[in-house]
């Protein structure tokens, strides 16, 4: 079996921050790996005492994968519960990380020994923050595709967010190509890209296999990382088998190492428990570690063991059916969205059909933009008009990177059951019949002349 | 407890010469300015990206706790329905609402703090969280900031990523000297702008295990007024305190004193007391402040973990404000004995090889090596790494908590996980490590009056 190449360690020098190159290793966690010198005895460590802690156990129940009207009770106790409770390593829970190494390899074909490492974080979004951070200087050009969920980051830093245009198979390689291949040659290139491959937020799009690919090669070719924000990847509920992931990908290339991959407890487990994990380079995820410890120091024990019982219990089959239940629970609900809107916004609204993930996003038609592309507003009908008639959507302009009018709006159908979403659709219908009766009138009392 | 006297507060415009460049430029999501519309009778929101719950798999959670009262009986809490629905769901950026009420009525048992004194109280992923996210909300890049030394090391990173000019406040047994804060500020050059922030650890100090007595605590206050400086107090060791005077007030409590309370920033930290990896702690300070250190926290982690905090709240709620202060109590009394068994050690192997001061509060002990060197400052450092490894000890030279680095014969120890036996020996070998030293420096034990060769001390 070949041996996968990837990219040496001194690769990754040019995509280190300056804020991430100053951080030393602590001299004090250096010294803890004495700890196991057989016959040492250790005063190092400024941990408390494991039985002062009031917890004497934990259980808790979870319904069978298989079947959801059997439930499963597990215990931790002993040894596993004071790992729970104590501080622990940086990088996460040893045992959950393993297992997690295994699932990359389920999901994704990748093993250990590719030049790549997994951290644990507090849910997705606290590594992505931490991965810019160690990768990006103030003021640098990141590529992002919009519209997005707007990483508040790149604002922070005065980013300049090149934006890279999407459609319904998702990030548009021929854009991407264009914005690099007429990038001036008197400015740094951009290192990293930031894309949401299935699902997208907020546009719901899943990227074909044919753009990923392009992607890639575009990567190698214009020497960027590619952020893989992945939260929907076990939302997916298409026709289509699943396309691989960026991170499986990149096998078919000469080398790996240009894709760094961010995954999420977030849609399947809990929310609230903020669990996610990085997938990539060591490089990288040894800068992101790093910040971790001179910030909020780890991602909590407890949490992480809790995870890791209940996915030893599943097994990667358990986990595999679990998900696919998810996906079928919001292709569900998606199909009931969709038919409200078939009911409801045809001639007024058009959109694509959402393969992945929780959102709906559809241009409003007011009788303002019909034939002329994107134009069109529909901040001000949805915060006002529909917002009187009672329905709450996003506006898409807080999808843009850089401002902008756009006639799109994103819709949640995640938690809206049948009947409110036939109301809450009918109520958008109305919203956008009263504009489109406006905007009539506006065209008749202003003439031929200021028809758009 | 009928006290109509209304404590004054420092107006929130105050707070901006305290806000950083980057928190101020740091915007409130739109998407979240439009949740509270939700609330609105008769809207329904398609607003929320958040993932249906019925999908979590997890239907109850319990766990068993020791009683505080009788260590020998347990009792279980089951968290189930809308509780666990709200852990396991996204949540408030700031904080469990249960959660943060109950830290509200703590503050207040414990600091005399109330609600309406222009102060709020915010989650994070233990204190060290909320100490990242205060310093990245009020220091710039290349300000001066007021440091006690020797300093906890967790913080060094924190100032030097942002390039901070750290000036060292000396402390010693009483903990932080006030007179070397004084002077610090009042030779200030006029020309460079004063330091916006004093960060201290005032119980157990880590490394110095130094408590900051009343008297020190009154001058920071008073100087904080004066020089215009806020107060980080970092506490983790609050509910550590086993000294034998009457527990000093927090510098959150004591500035109900002053004319106007909002120049202390108190982290708290249950990592100490109920759970370290369960990473939770929390912020009580200046709205302001705190706002900002909210805003970070939405756009870098979203929020502590919601199921970690209910199942705390759970916890502290069965307890209550009684059950939690004998508690923290007991676990006082536990370290206490640990202080004494490791004391005992050094008094048997190290008089006359070491200098320390006893702690009283915390989890370490802080002692000078005496090694009879014939120049320099002193350094633990390479006895330390070197000899007293060999021996099979390890203890941390004291050189990784000064802000700016340096030679010094200090050494920490910790004493919290080691038992009797163990203790025993370890000490020993850090006495064996020292008379190495000192025999090659030329000299032997220290005995009173006796003097062995010029250089010995």
């Amino acid at each position: 079996m070949a041996d996968v190449k990837h990219l040496p360690a001194e690769y990754y020098r040019d995509f280190l921050s300056t804020v991430a190159k100053e951080r030393k290793p602590s001299p004090i966690r250096s010294l803890y790996p004495l700890e196991k010198t057989p016959g040492v005895i250790s005063l190092l460590a400024g941990k408390p005492n494991a039985s002062t802690f009031p917890f004497t156990s934990l259980s808790f129940s979870a319904r069978s994968p298989t079947d959801p009207t059997q439930e499963s009770t597990l215990t931790i106790d002993g040894a596993e519960l004071e790992a729970g409770l104590q501080y622990g390593d940086t990088a996460g829970f040893k045992p959950l990380m393993d297992w997690i190494f295994g699932l990359q390899e389920v999901f994704h074909g990748r093993r250990r020994g590719e030049g790549w490492r997994i951290l644990m974080g507090l849910g997705a979004q606290d590594l992505i923050y931490k991965t810019v951070n160690a990768m990006v200087d103030p003021d640098d050009s990141v590529l992002v595709e919009s519209p997005i969920d707007i990483i508040p980051i790149f604002h922070s830093l005065h980013c300049n967010q090149i934006e890279v245009e999407t459609d319904a198979q998702g990030i548009r390689s021929s854009s991407l190509r264009s914005i690099l291949e007429q990038w001036p040659t008197n400015k740094p290139k951009p290192k990293v890209l930031y894309t949401v491959p299935y699902g997208c937020n907020p546009t719901g799009a899943s990227a074909t296999l044919e753009r990923r690919k392009e992607v890639l090669k575009l990567a190698r070719e214009h020497n960027f990382i590619i952020l893989e924000d992945d939260p929907y990847f076990y939302l997916y509920y298409g026709k289509e088998p699943r396309y691989p992931s960026y991170f499986a990908l990149e096998l078919e290339e000469p080398e790996v190492g240009r894709v760094l991959r961010f995954d999420t407890f977030s849609k399947i487990l809990s929310a609230g428990m903020r669990l996610g994990f990085a997938s990539g380079p060591e490089t990288l995820l040894n800068a992101i570690d790093e910040h971790t410890a001179a910030s909020n120091v780890q991602t909590p024990s407890l949490t992480q063991v809790i995870v890791y019982r209940l996915l030893d219990s599943w097994g990667y089959e358990g986990f595999k059916t679990h998900t696919e239940w998810v996906s079928e629970f919001y292709r569900q609900k998606r199909d009931v969205f969709e038919s409200a809107m078939k009911k409801y916004l045809t001639g007024l609204a058009e959109w694509s059909t959402p393969e992945a993930g929780m959102f709906f996003w559809f241009k409003l038609l007011l009788g303002d933009n019909e034939g002329e592309g994107e134009g069109g507003d529909s901040e001000t009908v949805i915060k006002t008009k529909a917002f009187e008639k009672g329905v709450l959507a996003l506006p898409g302009t807080h999808f843009l990177p850089n401002g902008g009018a756009t006639p799109y709006v994103r819709a949640s159908f995640s938690l809206t059951g049948k009947e409110d979403v036939d109301r809450a659709v009918s109520r958008i219908r109305e919203a956008i019949l009263d504009a489109r009766t406006e905007n009539a009138n506006r065209v008749k009392v202003n003439g031929n002349g200021a028809a758009r």
